[in-house]
């Protein structure tokens, strides 16, 4: 039961979060721990990748909206990538599809912030 | 294999500490694993004792109590699956609407736990007792 977390910059505004395992009540706070360095060090747009995320909880979506909270107020934006229908479908009977834009791929997601911040 | 009148049950105990949530959804995937639910109502069935053991553990933190313990017990009977979680970290459990806003402002970001426990499973109840909180959830296979 671990969750890895990486990181990469997209372009010079967007960074990419990269999580491998479960995000629960136990692993969740290291990536509320990366939004928040992301917010320090001054990146606002954040796409959490969520392709090798076996297991995702509501304490994971809890810190998935907080961070999209705190991005927003900095007219910043938290996009997703996940392929995985089953943990899609966590946000579908949710209702947080329609919170979060949500891409299967990571390039559209990459493509879209292009578009939506002209980068 | 049990009888249709004689439940087999599943019992455990865990530390109520956010690292022991893990081993709590893989037991409930060996007691689901038993009867014939299909794979993604297997996994509803972890997301949702997953949630249940969580609360536990998010109560018991803001009340100090993680020197307390969780108690599982899953109940087959049939094609009915019981899971019952027992908590002694007190305080009620408060489920969040569904969402029915798209501002992520007005988002309520707790509550969300015992939203999806509604939603996966055929039957939810919440009890209070003195110390804690009882979940009770049913999940009938096909």
């Amino acid at each position: 039961m671990n969750l890895k977390v990486d990181t990469r910059s997209v372009n010079n505004q967007a960074s990419m979060i990269d999580l491998e395992g479960e995000v629960d009540v136990y692993t969740a706070p290291q990536l509320k721990q990366q939004i928040i360095n992301m917010l320090d060090s001054g990146v606002y747009h954040v796409i959490v990748n969520l392709t090798n995320v076996e297991y995702l909880d509501s304490t994971a979506l809890g810190v998935l909206i907080g961070g999209l909270k705190r991005l927003r107020e900095r007219n910043g934006t938290l996009d997703l990538v996940c392929p995985n229908p089953r943990i899609r479908r966590i946000f579908e009977i949710t209702g947080l599809d329609k919170i979060f834009d949500i891409y299967t791929a990571e390039q559209d997601a990459i493509s879209k912030l292009d578009v939506k911040e002209g980068m | 294999m049990a009888s249709e009148s004689t439940p087999s049950v599943v019992e455990l105990k865990l530390p109520c500490k956010p690292e022991f949530v893990g081993v709590a959804r893989l037991t409930v995937l060996g007691i689901a694993g038993r009867m014939s639910f299909s794979y993604d109502e297997v996994e509803d069935v972890r997301l949702a004792v997953g949630e249940a053991c969580t609360t536990a553990v998010e109560r018991a933190v803001k009340a100090n109590k993680t020197d307390t313990d969780i108690s599982i017990i899953g109940s087959i009977l049939g094609n009915k699956l019981t899971i019952e979680v027992r908590d002694q970290a007190g305080h009620p459990i408060d489920a969040a609407d569904k969402p029915q806003t798209t501002e992520v402002e007005e988002l309520d970001e707790q509550g969300l736990g015992a939203l999806l426990m509604e939603l996966l499973v055929d039957e939810f109840n919440v009890e209070s007792y003195e110390d804690g909180t009882i979940v009770r959830m049913v999940k009938y296979a096909e």
